[in-house]
């Protein structure tokens, strides 16, 4: 008998939160070898829960993959992180990219606009436009990379953290096989770009 | 006899202990679990981080064998994520990355005989972490699991390029 899918997407979220917690616990560990690197991997970790325009943007990624359904449900997180480092290793690399804050606020108001909205993209074109905007979060994120901390603990944190976040978002998302849950799903859209809208204007 | 054992556990601990060893032992381990056939890279792994070792006792000087370490996990994390792993380039990878580690953990002992057992430690502690977690890896079966260890994939090259990044600055 076959597993039904949001039991699947379950067992999959909580396998990623055991591997986290493992994962977490090694720069722990490794300070008794390492004193900067539970630091790093906390700082990194702490990095993108701290800006509420990153954390919708993040959560709004899970979101439209949930709401897009397979194979994107799981493309975009896979895609985001990815795309977000090579933000990340521009702005280390002194890359600048102009507009970033308005380019973080933006996306929080597109992506949480085909949530509410509930536009079923296809695939690519839902992917390019998550790697499009993952750029400008990487560049942010990497622009603020503390000298001093170790970086392997502080990147492994950061892409943690922003993975849990997407996670969130398609644990959130996987309400919407309920038509009451579709609604919910579609509010926290509203709000979402509400929340752009605000960074936005502090932004301009 | 408990120093030699303290610098054997040191050096089982050392790949456990330092992230950027972690990721890049994670990111083959994952890489060889999707595949068919695991032997090859394993050995290959193994093979490699002996030559690595070896060097070492030869007093080879510093490298930028972290460098190297980081670039492996980053395409093999990439290679997890798109499912993409032609048998050459994996066993390319994996021997960089066996030398590469050998080269990055140079002993700390002031005596001969602890800086070999702490080799010892080291080598076994990597093959150990190395084959367990291709062993787990090849036993995820399950449509979530295989999607779990692509977004494991994606976080491990989305971690090493930004330090990469770092490291060129």
């Amino acid at each position: 008998m076959r597993e039904p899918e949001h039991s699947k997407i379950a067992h999959l979220i909580g396998g990623l939160l055991v591997a986290m917690a493992v994962l977490a616990g090694r720069p722990a560990l490794a300070h008794i070898v390492d004193g900067s690197a539970a630091g790093g991997f906390l700082g990194g970790f702490a990095h993108p829960l701290f800006g509420l325009d990153h954390v919708v943007a993040m959560i709004a990624v899970g979101l439209w993959g949930a709401f897009l359904g397979q194979p994107a449900i799981w493309v975009l997180p896979i895609a985001f992180p990815l795309v977000m480092a090579f933000g990340g290793a521009m702005a280390i690399l002194g890359i600048a990219v102009r507009g970033v804050e308005i380019g973080i606020a933006i996306s929080a108001i597109v992506l949480g606009g085909m949530i509410a909205l509930a536009v079923r993209a296809r695939l690519v074109p839902a992917a390019m436009i998550v790697a499009a905007f993952a750029i400008f979060h990487g560049h942010a994120h990497g622009a603020e990379l503390p000298p001093g901390t170790d970086a392997v603990a502080f990147s492994v944190g950061f892409v943690m953290a922003t993975g849990m976040l997407h996670l969130t978002g398609i644990a959130f998302g996987l309400l919407t096989r309920w038509p009451i849950g579709r609604i919910g799903v579609r509010v926290a859209g509203i709000a979402i770009v509400l929340v752009g809208a605000v960074f936005l204007i502090r932004a301009v | 006899m408990s120093g030699l054992l303290q610098a054997f556990a040191e050096g089982f601990l050392n790949p456990l202990l330092t992230p950027a060893h972690v990721l890049t032992l994670l990111a083959l381990a994952l890489c060889v679990g999707q595949q068919k056939r695991r032997g090859g890279a394993l050995l290959i792994f193994a093979l490699a981080l002996a030559v690595g070792f070896l060097a070492i006792v030869l007093a080879i000087e510093t490298t930028p064998a972290r460098m190297v370490l980081l670039a492996d996990a980053a395409a093999l994390g990439v290679m997890v994520a798109v499912v993409w792993a032609p048998k050459p380039l994996v066993w390319l990878l994996a021997a960089t990355a066996g030398v590469a580690l050998a080269l990055d953990s140079p002993p700390q002992a002031v005596m001969i005989a602890a800086a070999y057992t702490t080799i010892a430690g080291t080598a076994v502690g990597a093959c150990a972490m190395l084959v367990g977690a291709a062993l787990i890896a090849s036993h995820a079966n399950a449509d979530w699991q295989r999607l779990g260890m692509r977004i494991v994939g994606s976080w491990i090259a989305a971690s090493a390029i930004l330090v990469l990044a770092v490291q060129l600055r």
